[in-house]
């Protein structure tokens, strides 16, 4: 991540009600074919557009393209301070090596990475609601349509990793994909080391956020080896 | 009190005598049906109303046409109901998407890029335009990419209720654009010039929704870029805030005229022709009798 932008972590239970309403930590959901997930707890707060933009997950991906959503995004979470699992580096990461493959740039769409539980299309649990999934509609300068070019980089994808997983071409919503390449790497959720998972599933008094990360470059630059215990 | 005719570029007068619009509907009459011939339309349909003089005349205007692209208007006061109702705003974004779902099957199904070559809505496929611009392009340029974003946004039973709700009969929207299952299914879109009068007199008017609505609406109508249809048959002076309508054997324009020094006059043109049949100059031909018969109703 850049080093100018500061970014923090929250638990989101320590949100206030509207947003706990909506990205509905901890909570179970069925997935489409009736399994149940835990929503994630853990978010990255972005505190304004300019961080969204200068915030970088991977070299060539920025925080921004994975919480681009239009009108089906509930209102309250369009607005800054904005909030994406932490997953959403996993994401960035594998995304970073599937570009690498290609040879090309790779664009995400809109509603394309992070869907919130609250978003019209999150009908059922799906890996975007983790941010763990990616619709993919260009790369480089070819949009994506077709069943050959698709099923190609469909195929590019599958081999990076026996994690990820791709919607065949086809036309029904949901299993298949006609107008993008859609990569997903399961319901994986990120609790950062720093985060004691005995906390209370209630909001903090003080309602803390932590920049574990920035804490992170500076031991590593400054040489520290050890932790320093929780307070 | 006669009619006189006067040259295009004079400003049309105060309201007449009722003899003299009696004389003119006549004369109208006659030149429209000479139009209908010479154009070998097989259908025609006329609405107009003078907020000016009053008059309202109408030929043939409760017959349904297919609606071509005139339904977009329709689509427009559904979104301005939305905005209106706080559903909505027109800056909300809205995700650029070739990929629609019919009514009929719910299959999916996309726009012919070819048939509809709008790079502006187009070259934002991925990401998102506003509400507003997106309404721009559906009515300036006809868009069919947005227009069908639109319909997916506020749904297709808005588009009834906002028409319901204005008490506007005359306009049947069933569908979005290209839905070809639906087509197939017999479930078209269609307007009659008086249905489609009555919508443009309630935004003319202010009473669609809110004055600020309707401003909205007018100020995109205005933008209009395709002015074959009944600009071609003003005076370049004229200010029209309209909506064109083709398709293979249709060629429609409905809007509202405003000419300096006077009130704005509402006029419907729709017009059907045979498949081996070019759409020619019918609608700017009507258009601009129904100007010079307003343009000649004078005192003498």
């Amino acid at each position: 991540m850049s080093d100018q932008v500061s970014i923090k972590v929250v638990d989101a239970f320590d949100l206030d009600d509207e947003l706990r309403s909506l990205l509905k930590p901890g909570e179970m959901m069925r997935d489409a074919q009736g399994r149940r997930h835990r929503l994630p707890r853990y978010f990255y707060e972005i505190p304004d557009h300019e961080a969204a933009v200068s915030i970088r997950l991977s070299p060539h991906f920025g925080l921004n393209e994975f919480v681009l959503v239009d009108l089906k995004e509930a209102p309250r979470l369009q607005q800054f301070p904005r909030y994406v699992p932490c997953a959403v580096r996993v994401l960035a990461f594998y995304l970073e090596q599937f570009r690498r493959e290609v040879g090309a740039s790779v664009h995400i769409a809109v509603n394309g990475a992070y869907r919130s539980p609250s978003h019209k299309l999150s009908q059922t649990a799906t890996p975007h609601m983790w941010a763990t999934a990616a619709d993919v509609y260009r790369i480089g300068t070819a949009i994506l349509k077709g069943k050959e070019t698709i099923e190609k980089y469909n195929g590019i994808a599958e081999d990076l990793s026996d994690d990820i997983h791709v919607l065949p071409y086809g036309h029904v919503t949901g299993l298949n994909a006609d107008d993008h390449v859609h990569i997903d790497l399961g319901y994986i959720t990120v609790i950062p080391r720093e985060i004691s998972e005995d906390r209370m599933e209630v909001p903090q008094e003080n309602r803390p956020r932590f920049a574990f990360e920035e804490r992170r470059r500076r031991e590593r630059r400054n040489g520290v080896a050890n932790e320093e215990p929780e307070k | 009190m006669k009619l006189k005719s006067k040259p295009d570029t004079e400003k049309l007068p105060v309201p007449p005598p009722t003899d003299s619009v009696a004389a003119s509907e006549i004369s109208l009459y006659r030149n429209v049906l000479k139009i209908k011939k010479e154009h070998d339309l097989e259908e025609l349909g006329i609405s107009f109303w003078d907020a000016q003089t009053t008059i309202q005349w109408s030929f043939n205007a409760d017959q349904y046409f297919h609606a071509a692209s005139t339904m977009k208007l329709a689509v427009l006061l559904g979104v301005f109901r939305e905005i209106d109702r706080g559903e909505l705003a027109l800056n909300s974004p809205v995700h650029v998407r070739n990929r629609f779902t019919s009514i009929v099957n719910q299959e999916p199904f996309m726009l012919d890029l070819g048939r509809d070559a709008d790079p502006d809505v187009y070259g934002h496929l991925g990401k998102t335009l506003t509400v507003k611009e997106l309404a721009y392009w559906m009515i300036t340029k006809s868009s069919n990419l947005a227009t069908n974003l639109l319909v997916d946004v506020i749904g297709i039973e808005t588009i009834q209720f906002a028409l319901d709700e204005l008490d506007i009969d005359g306009v049947r929207v069933l569908r979005g654009v290209e839905d070809q299952a639906a087509f197939a299914a017999g479930l078209n879109n269609e307007v009659t010039a008086n249905g489609l009068l009555k919508m443009l007199r309630v935004i003319a008017d202010g009473k669609a929704f809110s004055e600020e609505a309707c401003k909205e609406m007018l100020e995109i109508m205005l933008e209009q870029q395709y002015r074959s249809g009944i600009p071609a048959g003003l005076p370049k002076a004229a200010r029209v805030a309209h909506k064109t309508g083709n398709i293979s054997t249709v060629h429609h324009d409905a809007g509202i005229v405003f000419l300096e020094g006077r009130k704005p006059y509402v006029l419907v043109i729709l017009t059907q022709f045979g498949a081996d049949k070019g759409r020619g100059t019918a609608v700017a031909d009507v258009s601009r009798d129904i100007y010079n018969t307003l343009a000649g109703l004078t005192y003498e």
